[in-house]
């Protein structure tokens, strides 16, 4: 009677736990389920289940899981579904060239059809090849342009807006000295997008982190203009600290309280700032400054929708693909993200005449892009986020340390 | 017959600890396994595995220029922390071994930060210390101890020593009980007769109490150096180990070499030779903990 007590309890034990390894993989015959893994531009989750039920609505034999998740965690969070071998259909963010590298990837021409990538705007095609081929489907842009604070400038009798890093300085000192408790520029380079700061400050002075073939993130431009950084910093001209200083949390939220006059902002600052208690902020925008003698620039950044091979869902996907770009639903897309330029021709023709877009969208041909073909941006990325703080007490070593980082990764 | 039936007792075990055997096999070991073989094989930065790489991935990790650095920095912080944590919960333990109302409230007080998420501690120390909305600024400048703000993790030096603060906040409370445990397992008799005999509290203390708190306090050390080492919200949270790689430990910079370098195998590499530290803090354990048994 004991011993059959104890097999008893063995076979239940081992049941159970039998049961719940199984009971999640059991799933209708012949239905597919797209798993997609989707950046969170604002609030994109209410977005994405509608446009799921639509989608399932009309193709019954097709399910698409979105999971949205924020951008701090989306890069970490692909990668480790990929090494774990729960790799998703399709991903939404930053970056492709990495995975097209290790052939992960669907081409663009297999993800969507002819007539939705005839659509695409050429340039941002351009951005998404690797070895000529395109293996993403950009979803949107953004571009950038000094964002100031009117009140602030009116306040310190500032008449002119700079262009130049010396007019630029001038105009600092001269609302520090009239405004005191302003912070005069707000300077991210935090871990959050400290990328972006620090291209569209060294493409004003001409400096880039890929070039020829090579990486050059020590160039003497780029020394050159994180020399000027420290120079302002430690003239006091931006807040504290500014390696430990977050975009959102620290740059933005300074100026949305009124407590910074210039920062480097991007197409959707506007609409954070009506967001995030900084509706009252009298802003302003004009091109961002660049060194002496040197051309402004602004710095486009896209993003990505990527189709990966493992689960071979090719004409799922691009069945989803097509789905999200027809105009209605590629229109509330945009509208979800909140204030982004349009991947395709057709919505960019609706967004040039927007007043907000419009003067972003002008600027675009003559922005410049991060390396986003190099299999190796990521790690780059990662190596600038990281260290590029510390380039305020030395940026040679600093630049140098970051250019070893990133040819380390090209290896 | 009597090696028989010890047999069969051993087996018959078995139904009631196969869960925790499951447990254990599904999320300890087969995890290590996998990181161990991982820190072997080469692996492209989307996290796609492109075969073996042999000892590639230690030999990178040796030349990574932040690792000696990281080391020594790991060394501070767990000695550091674990020695604080012992120093301030010895007389937390007798406060809250001593008799006096209102002992059930201070006992549960000191239990909180330790039933707290560790994440949702750090992130309430992060705005503590914040420099423009932190509180302990804003109690400062009303005491006129400061005259501005000042921000406490700017200075990587003060950082550090701030993470520590908090990560020696977080082990008191487990650390205190343990010691509190070894407190109430002091015969009453002896410390009557010591009393009779004149001893005063500190003699007391030291030559009576501080000595039969040898096993709790050893227990306490051990798990604590663990826990410690292991730490990983505290630091990620508040400062994630920046700027630079100027406040990382070990554990926060394995992260980083996965999520930002790009290089999943020397990750691993670095989470190995973790793990190895650990092994030899628990062989420690075992070892001594058997030797106590003995004598």
């Amino acid at each position: 009677m004991k011993k059959v007590t104890r097999l008893g309890a063995l076979v239940a034990a081992t049941g159970l736990i039998a049961a719940s390894v199984l009971g999640t993989s059991a799933k209708a015959a012949d239905s597919v389920e797209l798993k997609m893994v989707a950046a969170d531009y604002a609030n994109m989750q209410p977005y994405w289940d509608d446009l799921s039920a639509k989608f399932t609505k009309a193709n019954p034999t097709i399910k698409v899981k979105v999971d949205v998740v924020s951008w701090e965690t989306i890069d970490d969070k692909v990668k480790t579904l990929v090494a774990t071998g729960q790799t998703p259909d399709v991903v939404n963010k930053g970056d492709y060239a990495a995975a097209a590298a290790e052939g992960l990837l669907y081409r663009a021409d297999e993800m969507v059809s002819k007539a939705t990538l005839d659509d695409i705007v050429p340039t941002f095609l351009n951005n998404s090849k690797y070895n000529n081929i395109a293996y993403a489907v950009p979803d949107l842009a953004s571009a950038r342009a000094l964002f100031y604070n009117k009140d602030i400038l009116t306040k310190a009798g500032v008449k002119k807006l700079p262009t130049t890093w010396t007019e630029l300085e001038a105009v600092l000192k001269q609302i520090k000295a009239k405004v005191p408790g302003v912070y005069p520029y707000a300077l991210p380079l935090g871990p959050e997008e400290a990328q972006a700061e620090f291209s569209i400050w060294a493409g004003g002075n001409g400096g880039v982190m890929f070039k020829g073939g090579k990486w050059v993130l020590n160039s003497k431009e780029n020394v050159q203009t994180m020399t000027f950084l420290k120079k302002l910093t430690d003239q006091k001209l931006t807040q504290p600290n500014p390696a430990k200083c977050d975009r959102t949390a620290c740059a933005q939220t300074l100026f949305a309280s009124g407590k910074a006059a210039f920062i480097n902002g991007s197409v959707f600052l506007p609409g954070w700032l009506k967001d995030n208690g900084g509706a009252a902020i009298n802003l302003g925008s004009g091109s961002f400054v660049a060194a002496p003698g040197k051309k402004p620039v602004t710095l486009g950044v896209q993003d990505y929708f990527t189709a990966y091979k493992a689960n071979g869902h090719k004409a799922e996907i691009a069945k989803w693909m097509d789905f999200i770009f027809e105009p209605t639903n590629y229109a509330a897309f945009l509208k979800a993200a909140g204030g982004f330029i349009p991947a395709t021709k057709s919505a960019g023709a609706a967004a040039a005449k927007d007043p907000a877009l419009a003067p972003f969208i002008k600027l675009l041909p003559s922005a410049i892009f991060y390396p986003g073909d190099q299999a190796a941006f990521p790690a780059v990325k990662g190596a600038i986020q990281q260290q590029i703080g510390t380039a305020l007490v030395n940026p040679q070593k600093t630049m140098d340390a970051i250019q070893a980082k990133a040819l380390a990764a090209a290896k | 017959m009597a090696q028989r039936s010890a047999n069969k007792s051993r087996l018959g075990a078995l139904p009631w600890i196969a869960p925790a055997l499951v447990m254990i096999l599904v999320f300890v070991v087969w995890p290590a396994f996998e990181m161990l073989r991982t820190s072997f094989q080469e692996v492209g930065s989307t996290g796609a595995v492109k075969g073996w790489a042999g000892w590639q991935n230690f030999a990178t990790l040796i030349k990574n220029p932040d690792l000696p650095n990281v080391l020594i920095r790991t060394f501070i912080w767990v000695i550091g922390v674990v020695f604080f944590t012992i120093i301030i919960s010895l007389p937390v333990a007798q406060l809250l071994n001593a008799k006096y109302p209102g002992r059930k409230v201070v006992r549960w007080a000191v239990i909180i930060p330790w039933a707290a998420s560790l994440v949702m501690t750090s992130t309430v120390w992060k705005w503590i210390l914040d420099a423009y909305y932190g509180v302990l600024n804003e109690i400062a400048m009303d005491f006129h101890l400061l005259k501005e703000p000042i921000d406490w993790l700017a200075n990587t030096k003060q950082s550090f020593v701030w993470l520590m603060v908090v990560a020696v906040f977080v082990s008191i409370p487990f650390t205190s009980f343990v010691i509190l445990a070894g407190l109430s397992t002091v015969p009453h008799d002896i410390m009557e007769a010591s009393k009779v005999d004149g001893a005063s509290p500190w003699q007391n203390y030291r030559d009576i109490i501080f000595p039969l708190l040898r096993p709790s306090l050893f227990v306490a050390a051990v798990i604590n150096l663990i826990n410690v080492f292991n730490s990983f919200p505290i630091i990620w949270v508040i400062t994630m180990g920046g700027p630079g790689y100027e406040t990382d430990t070990t554990t926060t910079l394995a992260y980083k070499i996965s999520f930002r370098d790009q290089d999943v195998g020397q990750s691993a590499s670095m989470a190995a030779i973790n793990f190895a530290i650990i092994l030899v803090f628990i062989a420690l354990f075992v070892k001594a903990s058997k030797n106590q048994e003995q004598s």
